[in-house]
């Protein structure tokens, strides 16, 4: 037999080495300690200063490395997301890679008249629908921010409109520690109290710190009370190089590394081991138009290196992929989704937001998140490699076959063709007279039928009526409440 | 199970063993021949040529599919005598002269047997010539050309010419990547198919079947 042998080779790809890892994180660890961070609620100062922080003027802490490195120590390297059925789902982690939408865009493109609109809810419904649908993307998101719904309500009726629509995992924003009490209250009554919702979290809030090394006082209130009732948050900040953030993509790793960290402690100190996702965007303000790219080559650099950081301090970490600075589903788009989704597989991220985004955050498409899908199944294969043994070096049938023969019919032809290539769902194959017959049909328009389509057969698994009957119950008392 | 809907779903799921003892089976019970052969062995494989038409069945499924009722056959022609055909009809295939690819010609070969077509398959760079000479030969009713290469398109015309001047009763159908309905109209050729699928079906159409 031969020996010394890895049976199958897969891409692997890592920017940092290890003495340009310690060198941003230490430099990180010095920001904290020599600059602080501004953290507006004096709960969460508090917490800091008893535990050896030192408070500087106005609710600047400086946290000494102690504090971050016993962190890292408690936070968990795995966190386990349920289904809305306590079935596992997602094991965020290691290399392993999961995706899914993002939250609250303001503008969607019509499937039907292609025309720019608001988002309203029935879009929430109709993304989580061919979210659920879609056999790649792992958790579902609002996607949309809901115009026709009232500020301060609508991070709760998007909440309870995914939670109807999808049994997948829910990556969710809220707007204020209030409406993160009552969104999960409503969590609770699915799984069936706020215990089995710890035990068995189907949810990720999404928080953010503000740039530069700022927790605001709503932030900051969503992480602890997360911590607290030990479900997960994704507690990650959005620097743009340049203008809140130094313009150099290694001074903004360190001040956005910083800002995540920080944030961790702050986690930990209230709950250790309480789950929590790590990550940073620090990407580029266009200085010309003054807008955020999502795709900048510079924030793919960022992404594979915070990741490669992340990585070698053993926690679970956030990405962002699958989306464009493009105002309309374009060419741009679609290089901007393969690029940005092959860089996020590379990189090993977690919890891989932000598919089926167009606009700079801003525009929604939903025929947009089957596009994601398919190139996240070609990305997904590419990233499986191939195995080199005996058998797949196929030395049997290359004698059987013989020069000029063909391995159409052969056994070993019919063993393995399904399973070592990929075949595409929507890119075209066809060749051109086939394709002519067809109707010549291209990838968005193909994209868009089946979006239609998935909205009118797909039904999702529904909620247990009790359980409906208790949401609707939480959410006439929350309108009561909020919208005064 | 009917035994002869046994044979039809062995044909259709390409079990090439269980094809051949089944149709065994069938004959040591005495059923009808021409039952085994028109509703089990070509009936399936009519419907795989179908299926991967429309591109519900992959191409090694199609040849696998090709095998089994291959193998139902080899048990049941030495029932046929020599005057009582069980072919649909008999075609020349070949990649015409100056090529020498043959994967698709291949594919349309295979399929073509597996629909219950006598197929004589003169291999790659065939001069126009042996096209003819063979089709006599063998009594043929088709004659099938495929070419990838562009430079080799002019040679499929000089078939035609051939068995126009010698008023011989062949059709004549072409195909490959680079060629189109234009074509086939511009060398007077009768069919041409996009694909292995279309060609198959093109073929039936030319001869009523």
């Amino acid at each position: 037999m031969e020996t010394g042998l890895n049976n199958r080779c897969a891409p692997h790809f890592r920017l940092l080495d290890e003495a340009q890892i310690l060198r941003i994180y230490q430099s990180a660890l010095r920001v904290l300690e020599e600059v602080g961070v501004r953290v507006n609620l004096s709960k969460a100062v508090d917490i800091l200063a008893g535990n050896g922080a030192r408070v500087k003027d106005k609710n600047v802490v400086e946290i000494p490395s102690f504090l971050v490195e016993a962190a890292v120590q408690s936070a968990p390297s795995n966190v386990t997301l349920y289904n809305r059925k306590k079935e596992p789902a997602m094991e965020l982690g290691g290399r392993r890679i999961y995706f899914g939408t993002g939250t609250d865009l303001p503008k969607t493109v019509d499937l039907v008249t292609r025309e720019i609109r608001d988002t309203k809810a029935d879009d929430i419904v109709a993304s989580t629908v061919i979210s659920d649908a879609a056999p790649n993307i792992d958790f579902v998101a609002s996607y949309g921010l809901p115009r026709d719904i009232p500020p301060g309500l609508h991070y709760i009726r998007c909440f309870q409109l995914e939670v109807e629509n999808s049994v997948k995992p829910i990556f969710y924003t809220a707007g204020s520690l209030q409406d993160l009490q009552v969104i999960l209250d409503m969590a609770s009554a699915v799984v069936g109290g706020r215990q089995d919702l710890a035990r068995y979290p189907f949810l990720v809030q999404y928080s953010e710190p503000t740039s530069p090394l700022t927790h605001s006082e709503e932030a900051v209130s969503k992480l602890i009370c997360c911590a607290e009732n030990r479900v997960p948050i994704n507690y990650t900040p959005a620097l743009l190089a340049g203008s809140t953030g130094p313009v150099t993509l290694a001074g903004a790793l360190v001040v956005s590394v910083a800002e995540a960290l920080s944030g961790l402690v702050i986690h930990q100190l209230v709950n250790k081991g309480a789950p929590i996702i790590t990550g940073v965007v620090a990407s580029s303000m266009d200085m010309l138009k003054a807008t955020i790219s999502y795709t900048a080559p510079e924030f793919r650099l960022t992404h594979s290196a915070y990741a490669d950081l992340f990585h070698y301090l053993g926690l679970p970490i956030w990405g962002t992929a699958g989306c464009s600075d493009s105002q309309f589903p374009d060419l741009q788009a679609g290089a901007e989704y393969g690029f940005t989704l092959l860089n996020a597989a590379l990189d090993g991220c977690n919890l891989i937001h932000d598919c089926g985004y167009i606009g700079q955050g801003f525009v929604a498409s939903p025929e947009m998140i089957l596009f994601a899908d398919e190139v996240i199944a070609m990305v997904k294969r590419y990233m499986r490699g191939f195995e080199v043994d005996d058998e797949h070096l196929a030395m049997d049938v290359i004698r059987k076959v013989g020069p000029g023969g063909h391995f159409l019919s052969e056994k070993h032809t019919l063993d393995h063709f399904r399973k070592e290539h990929w075949r595409p769902a929507f890119f075209n194959r066809e060749n051109l007279p086939n394709w002519i017959k067809k109707g010549k049909k291209t990838v968005d328009q193909k994209l868009i039928e089946k979006a239609l389509e998935i909205l009118k057969t797909h039904k999702p698994e529904p909620l247990a009526q009790a359980v409906k009957g208790k949401l609707d119950a939480i959410w006439t008392e929350a309108e009561k409440k909020i919208r005064r | 199970m009917d035994i002869i809907k046994e044979i039809y779903d062995a044909v259709m799921e390409g079990k090439v063993d269980d094809a051949a003892s089944l149709v065994q089976q069938a004959l040591n019970s005495k059923a009808e021949v021409n039952d085994i052969l028109n509703k089990g062995l070509i009936g399936a494989m009519d419907v795989v040529g179908e299926k991967f038409g429309e591109g519900e069945l992959f191409i090694p499924q199609v040849l696998w599919s090709a095998k089994a009722m291959q193998a139902g056959m080899d048990l049941l022609k030495p029932l046929f005598s020599s005057t009582n055909h069980t072919e649909k009809g008999t075609v020349v295939i070949g990649t015409a002269k100056g090529d020498i690819h043959d994967i698709g010609k291949n594919l349309v070969a295979i399929m073509l047997e597996g629909s219950g077509f006598k197929v004589a398959d003169l291999g790659v760079d065939v001069t126009p010539e042996r096209f003819v000479e063979k089709a006599i030969e063998v009594k043929a009713d088709v004659i099938a050309m495929s070419a990838l290469l562009t430079t080799t398109m002019p040679s499929m015309g000089e078939v035609v010419s051939l068995i126009k001047a010698k008023k011989l009763p062949f059709k004549v159908i072409v195909g490959g990547a680079p060629l189109d309905q234009a074509f086939c109209q511009e060398i007077g050729a009768d069919a041409y198919g996009m694909d292995a699928a279309d060609g198959l079906r093109k073929i039936k159409g030319l001869l009523g079947r």
